[in-house]
């Protein structure tokens, strides 16, 4: 009896793990399963899990321009109403060259600064901490506006460095305090004994600290990344043309046309979604401790 | 030449000790110089224009009419409706979230054969940006082709497909439902950090003392995850009142307004009726909504801090 109400409890967790993984997992599935369909099939009922012409047709037209045969039975209006599909590269280009430097510069200016932060006292250093971590409480509807009026006058428009600078304002407090966090949380005496050998305290930060917070700033770098790859609201505000949109500008930006093919904007969704998947697979394991640390260290 | 070499490196002494001492200012003052040039403009710009008639068809007469925005705003029918929602749509959310987030982590937590599969999707949801996270629920629950109306339909469920964003009341449900599963990952996370920090011991002494699986949970776990709990309540509070993305692909703030939230109708004052003075003195309100939220979390987080 003792037995067998275990066994029930067993069967009973696996199969919420597996409802549970089901809903994570399907709303990805069904978008790749539809960018393999054309638009036909994706309409049948009821859908076909696994596609039963599966094609290529909607990636060629994304990347070479060659109209998938399915269109052709709508019209040809549909498919030029579904040419901005054929932006998805171009902004991704965009979207990576952003969030990379977002990225570099944000272990670059800080590192140092939450070295500053957690190690040396100063006056003003309470307040100016605060001040940081304060500027990403303000409602992103508030400041939209503002950050235009900024970019504009500073002739910025349409451009990297506009989403740059405003990525850099959203990505810089929160590296600034996690790596401030993970800085507190190391043992002093290995920089003490750095100091007494000579190193200078800029030594001290290149040759014995960054080594020794390599995983948070793995993690850092990561958050950095990902935060700016996916942002959207300033994006949207900030950029104009293919010149500088990013994917997610684009993305929403064709499935916002009420006549955009199904199965063009599940290509871009797919494309566009392969950077942060495999980044999150990969790095899970010092992503998933980054997060932890965020929430237990003090 | 010895003299020269010598005074050479003397200045690469005073040079690195001039660097030593400036670069720690330098690595504050920069960062906050960016910071603060987009953060003190935009409040005083957003303070001072929420202050005037200021209609971006007409940018070139703005007259100054002190709180008049904050009247006719916080009077409309709009603001109270969109309050309304947000204020149902946020108990729905961060409820959800706190189940589905210590569900998962439980059940990550076990040795269940299932579990490590989801250890490795887990992240994912929280890794896309939210406009995509929309979109693909768009794809979801769409009435021609979504994979849920086809599953409940090959289920012989019903009989016509659900339009899931014509009934205000499944439009709410579908929200709910996009944001969990996006925001769920992040609160696992963090509960699954706060299960890890319980002391084994504490588990043990307490089944000697006999306890079963849902009074262990009851007595040792809940007490123990209390501060998680604190600021993952808190937290996701502010994230479902400022949502936006998910709203801007999803629903639209429709059917009619039943999906409208407070920043919908900021975003909707600015860029769809184009007054941009009603927008920032909302966008002001939601601030200061917002302050009296951090307020509250810092004091239960010190009460916490002298609690332990």
């Amino acid at each position: 009896m003792a037995l067998n109400k275990r066994t029930l409890n067993v069967v009973f967790l696996n199969l919420l793990a597996l409802l549970l993984l089901i809903y994570i997992v399907a709303p990805f599935l069904w978008v790749a399963v539809a960018s393999f369909q054309g638009e036909m099939e994706l309409l049948s009922r009821p859908p076909h899990i696994i596609p039963q012409n599966p094609t290529l047709d909607n990636y060629n037209y994304v990347f070479t321009g060659k109209i998938p045969t399915a269109y052709e039975v709508t019209g040809q209006l549909r498919s030029r109403i579904s040419e901005e599909a054929r932006l998805i590269a171009p902004a991704l280009k965009n979207s990576f060259v952003v969030a990379g430097t977002v990225m570099l510069i944000n272990l670059l200016f800080g590192t140092p600064a939450a070295y500053t932060f957690a190690r040396i006292a100063f006056k003003g250093k309470q307040p100016a901490y605060n001040f940081i971590l304060a500027s990403r409480l303000l409602p992103a509807m508030a400041i939209a506006i503002p950050y235009f009026v900024i970019i504009q006058s500073l002739k910025l428009m349409d451009t990297y460095t506009a989403l740059i600078l405003v990525h850099l304002v959203f990505t810089l407090p929160f590296t600034i305090w996690f790596l401030t966090l993970y800085i507190s949380n190391i043992p002093r005496e290995m920089e003490d004994a750095g100091l007494v050998d000579g190193c200078t305290p800029f030594q001290v930060l290149r040759r014995i600290v960054v080594p020794m917070i390599a995983p948070g700033l793995v993690a850092a770098a990561a958050f950095a990344f990902m935060t700016s790859y996916n942002e959207f609201l300033f994006a949207r505000f900030i950029t104009q043309s293919i010149d500088s949109q990013t994917g997610p500008v684009v993305i929403a930006s064709i499935a916002g046309n009420p006549d955009a093919s199904y199965s063009l904007i599940s290509v871009c969704i797919t494309l566009g979604l392969i950077p942060p998947l495999i980044l999150a697979i990969t790095m899970r394991k010092w992503l998933t401790e980054g997060l932890s640390a965020s929430i237990t260290y003090r | 030449m010895a003299v020269s070499s010598s005074a050479a490196k003397g200045n690469v002494r005073v040079r690195r000790r001039l660097w030593d001492r400036v670069y720690p200012t330098l690595s504050i003052v920069l960062p906050f110089l960016v910071i603060a040039l987009f953060t003190i403009y935009p409040v005083i710009y957003a303070v001072r224009n929420s202050l005037y008639l200021y209609l971006l068809t007409k940018p070139k007469t703005h007259p100054f009419i002190g709180l008049k925005n904050y009247q006719e705003v916080i009077s409309s029918y709009y603001f109270t409706n969109s309050l309304t929602n947000t204020a149902i749509y946020t108990v729905a959310v961060v409820i959800c979230v706190l189940l589905f987030g210590l569900a998962v982590a439980l059940l990550l937590n076990t040795k269940v054969l299932f579990s490590h599969p989801l250890r490795i999707v887990i992240l994912l949801p929280w890794a896309i940006p939210a406009v995509v996270a929309g979109l693909m629920w768009k794809w979801m629950l769409n009435s021609d082709f979504g994979l849920v109306n086809g599953l409940l339909y090959g289920l012989g469920l019903i009989r016509d497909y659900i339009p899931f964003f014509a009934n205000p009341t499944l439009a709410k449900f579908s929200l709910v439902m996009a944001f969990v599963w996006k925001e769920g990952p992040l609160v696992t996370i963090f509960f699954l950090a706060g299960l890890q920090l319980i002391p084994t011991e504490l588990y043990e002494a307490a089944r000697i003392d006999g306890g079963g699986g849902w009074r262990l949970f009851r007595s040792v776990t809940l007490p123990l995850l209390r501060p998680i709990i604190l600021i993952v309540m808190v937290y996701e509070t502010m994230t479902a009142i400022l949502v936006f993305d998910i709203i801007y692909v999803l629903t639209g703030g429709g059917p009619g307004d039943s999906t409208a939230m407070i920043s919908w109708f900021a975003y909707a004052e600015i860029f769809k009726f184009l007054n941009l003075g009603h927008g920032l003195a909302l966008a002001i309100v939601i601030a200061l909504i917002m302050l009296v939220l951090i307020l509250i979390y810092l004091r239960l987080l010190r009460t916490e801090d002298t609690v332990s």
